[in-house]
């Protein structure tokens, strides 16, 4: 099934770009020479860095001949980000929740040491996935102090609960004169987490709730990129709200760096948007296995803006 | 009148920049994407490592002990109707489950989802339970009238098959046909006692057929630590874990 999914994403991603006008052959520089042109000024680069489901993954997958063995591990993750950093001048590290659970890292310690190594690794901000309510709110509150990065999540309204000052929907981050608003989705928690352990927090419409921070973060505050990161999953059979659904159906943003589903995607997907603009959807697996990383290029007040807003260059392999 | 024209071109510029500054200064023109793997090929940050080493030390001390052997890596899929890891899985909790209570009907222990990792070929170390279930589930016992059994039996089909013991079925359509109990038809007339996850039984990953039981008892033992005491009295008895798929669910 997996594969067979990847397949038909890539053709009807094909199809897209066509449709979208953002064929190969029409772009008007190389890679390269962006590169260079970033270098000079004229144009600005940001990295983003992403993760999902990362399930207490301190170490990598033991040795012991199974699909995983040898993969992921903090030290690692930790080493290549540090690396990026000393490359690139505007790096935001995100994830996109499910920080708990998988290990006996958390059965021991609680998610103490998965906060203090992602703080440790500089993380930028994360949502909250289905498991970080696996101890229960007390349990996600108690470990707040080790995560020294905003909580981001929009739609769980938390106002009669322990967490109620313990996240924001959105947070925008500056870099180099560009504006950047991130804003976190939740999965609805009802037939997911045990009643005990969300309580008395309230599921908000995704859809509704996103078309709304995005328009706050696009037009109020005039944000250059708008990501969501989204515990919504991937797509499902059935008809539930998923990154695809929600991509489709929302105006203003940029880019959903997705969870839950553990999805390996060979590639971001690109989906039109209700504005006919191209939302991406990214998600790398699961449990660290892979960093993801999107650099996007902007051009200072360029007359191309307009044009820019509906079509841009993308490129399936990194630069640099 | 050379003077002129730069000073309407400086205008121009003026009056673009103003409107320039009620939205975005920037405009996306490119993007590169791709990811790395996370492999033996990246280096280590040593600093990262003296942090999470004192936590490791104090986890291997308890989890590395190996409570049994495993004779083949146990494996699961979302899309197969049956698994190895499933059949293990649902046949362990279940016979933990009828040391309790003898008259237990049959098992879905979990949803396919809720086994969270493969056991692998050889030592079976205390870890690879936890990391195979590493909910605080609790084993409940449920009785339930044929009509909501045959709600469950439905859900299974639709899900295209879910880790169960001492239930059979084959799948046609997403519905359920011939299903066996104990090895006799399922019969809509008469009550049925399941054995099941507290967080199943509670509506969780949506199964159907628990909203409204006729009784509901909790047999006191996680669903982790029936794992652990079934490994260890297999070693005990000098075997090793095993499983075979024996057709219990099976796809048309």
């Amino acid at each position: 099934m997996q594969n067979s999914m990847e397949e038909s994403q890539k053709f009807d991603r094909r199809k897209f770009l066509k449709a979208a006008g953002v064929a190969a052959a029409s772009l008007a520089f190389s890679t390269q020479s962006l590169e260079a042109l970033a270098k000079e000024g004229d144009l600005h680069k940001l990295t983003i860095l992403h993760t999902n489901d990362v399930h207490s993954r301190i170490e990598p997958f033991p040795m012991d001949g199974s699909r995983n063995q040898g993969l992921g591990g903090v030290a690692r993750r930790a080493a290549l980000i540090k690396k990026i950093r000393e490359e690139q001048k505007n790096v935001l590290l995100l994830d996109a929740g499910d920080i708990f659970q998988g290990t006996p890292y958390f059965n021991m310690f609680n998610g103490e040491l998965e906060m203090r190594m992602m703080t440790d690794m500089g993380y930028d901000a994360a949502t909250m996935g289905n498991h970080d309510f696996d101890n229960g709110m007390e349990g996600f509150y108690k470990q707040l102090p080790h995560a020294k990065f905003p909580i981001l999540v929009s739609n769980y309204d938390f106002s009669n609960t322990i967490l109620k000052s313990s996240t924001q929907p959105y947070k925008i981050f500056k870099k180099d004169g560009l504006k950047i608003g991130v804003f976190g989705l939740g999965i609805e928690l009802a037939g997911l987490v045990e009643k005990k352990n969300y309580g008395d927090t309230i599921y908000l419409d995704p859809i509704k709730k996103g078309n709304e921070m995005a328009a706050i973060l696009k037009n109020d505050y005039a944000c250059d990129l708008v990501i969501c990161l989204s515990h919504l999953g991937y797509n499902y059979k059935e008809s539930k709200v998923s990154d695809q659904v929600l991509a489709k159906n929302t105006r203003n943003i940029d880019l959903i760096i997705g969870g839950h589903t553990h999805t390996f995607l060979d590639q971001p997907e690109d989906v039109k948007n209700l504005d006919g603009h191209i939302t991406t959807i990214n998600q790398v697996g699961w449990a660290g296995i892979n960093l993801g990383r999107i650099d996007y290029y902007f051009e200072k007040g360029s007359a191309k803006k307009i044009k820019a807003a509906t079509q841009y260059q993308i490129n399936n392999q990194l630069s640099g | 009148m050379k003077i002129v024209i730069k000073l309407e071109t400086i205008l121009v510029l003026y009056l673009l920049t103003i409107l320039w500054s009620c939205k975005s200064h920037y405009a996306l023109v490119s993007s590169d994407r791709g990811k790395y793997s996370i492999d033996s090929q990246v280096p280590v940050d040593s600093s990262i490592v003296k942090t999470y080493w004192p936590y490791k030390e104090q986890m291997d001390a308890k989890m590395n002990q190996v409570i049994g052997h495993c004779a083949k890596e146990l494996t699961k899929s979302y899309d197969l109707p049956e698994t190895l890891l499933g059949n293990f899985f649902s046949d362990a909790v279940l016979a933990e489950g009828k040391k309790i209570d003898p008259s237990i009907d049959f098992a879905i222990p979990s949803t396919k989802g809720g086994m969270r990792n493969s056991l692998p070929k050889g030592d079976i170390h205390l870890s690879n339970v936890f990391e195979l279930m590493p909910f605080e589930n609790e084993m409940v016992v449920l009785k339930l009238k044929g009509s909501d059994v045959e709600e469950l039996l439905n859900f299974i089909a639709r899900s295209g098959g879910q880790p169960v013991a001492g239930l059979r079925m084959t799948i046609e359509s997403q519905k359920p046909v011939n299903p066996l109990i104990n090895g006799q038809p399922f019969d809509k007339n008469r009550t049925y006692l399941i054995l099941t996850s507290d967080y199943v039984a509670n509506g969780g990953d949506h199964v159907g057929g628990f909203k409204d039981p006729l009784e509901r008892r909790s047999l006191g033992l996680k669903i982790r630590d029936a794992l652990i005491n079934y490994i260890k009295t297999t070693t005990d008895a000098g075997k090793d874990i095993n499983a075979e798929l024996d057709g219990r669910i099976t796809k048309i």
